[in-house]
């Protein structure tokens, strides 16, 4: 079945269709959201909304664009709201600790590490990902877009809906951002 | 080599590190979550309806859009001074041209001192 078909069986409501696109691109989305939010549990979370949304929206794909454009659309904004209510929920927590409630052991910060990451680079990939975390969100998509998922320019335009020309200057400013956060963080761990 | 030439390896090294990435596995049984996930939703209509219900910004408006129409409800139908002035004239007149109905216990005490 190719693609054209496999969409076309979606908006028919075809189950076996929707099985084959989630075999298909469950690595590509559950990646994607890994990237952004760095837990492995929420990134799960994200993929099953986005391929529920995928399934509930098929009949709103027109074509216009890829696809995989379209669904790397829903995995970054379902991400970014899934950070957003994860910022939401820690900010209550911390309202609730000032009252006595146990809302600080609602949200674990833990440091990220990659499954994907070869061993000897674990730990700048650790610094790495934590500056990633400092970084404005549109920086981050495309600098998480491009080194995770291996996306060139033009093809982040199209899923960020913006131009080539500005992809590059997010590009350049996210390295600049990071370079920034990673020495501020190597200035204050090496002695 | 002095400090901050050691932290500009280490920033090169942070910035390759994810050069040859490879992709992380998702966990086993993907399709049965995300079905079972798709049915739960199914389920909880009501309980959408409730958390719509319930966010901050829509019960305010609900409260605010009562008390709205309490207020409007209470301005239209205040009685005018004209209103009044009827009702006044209608109750004088009912006033003046009453039949007063005994009752049992005058009917009771005229009987009696009949006997």
């Amino acid at each position: 079945m190719d693609q054209p078909e496999l969409i076309t069986q979606l908006q028919l409501g075809d189950e076996s269709a929707f099985t084959k696109l989630v075999d298909e691109y469950q690595d590509m989305v559950y990646n994607t959201a890994l990237g952004i939010v760095q837990q492995a549990d929420d990134a799960d979370d994200i993929t099953q909304e986005v391929f529920i949304q995928v399934y509930q929206s098929i009949s709103s794909f027109k074509g216009d664009s890829k696809f995989s454009t379209w669904l790397y659309r829903i995995a970054v904004s379902k991400a970014l709201d899934h950070e957003k209510k994860k910022k939401r929920k820690k900010r209550f927590g911390f309202v609730q600790s000032l009252f006595g409630g146990d809302g600080e052991e609602q949200v674990h910060p833990v440091e990220f590490d990659h499954p994907g990451i070869q061993a000897e680079k674990k730990e700048s990939a650790a610094a790495l990902f934590r500056a990633l975390k400092q970084i404005p969100d549109n920086q981050r998509i495309v600098f998480t877009l491009h080194k995770l998922e291996g996306q060139g320019n033009r093809e982040i335009a199209a899923i960020m809906n913006t131009s080539l020309q500005a992809v590059e200057s997010l590009m350049s400013r996210a390295k600049a951002s990071l370079k920034k956060e990673l020495n501020d963080y190597y200035q204050k761990n090496i002695t | 080599m002095n400090k901050q030439e050691d932290i500009n390896k280490l920033i090169d090294d942070a910035l390759n590190s994810a050069d040859d990435i490879k992709r992380a596995a998702v966990k086993p049984f993907l399709l049965t979550r995300i079905h079972a996930r798709m049915n739960k939703g199914k389920e909880s209509l009501w309980e959408k309806a409730g958390w719509l219900i319930g966010r901050p910004a829509v019960a305010f408006t609900g409260l605010c859009m009562i008390i709205l129409i309490n207020i409007t409800v209470v301005l239209v139908n205040k009685p005018s001074a004209a209103d009044y002035a009827v009702e006044r004239s209608s109750q004088q007149q009912v006033d003046e041209f009453s039949y007063t109905v005994a009752t049992i216990y005058e009917i009771d005490n005229t009987q009696q001192n009949d006997k």
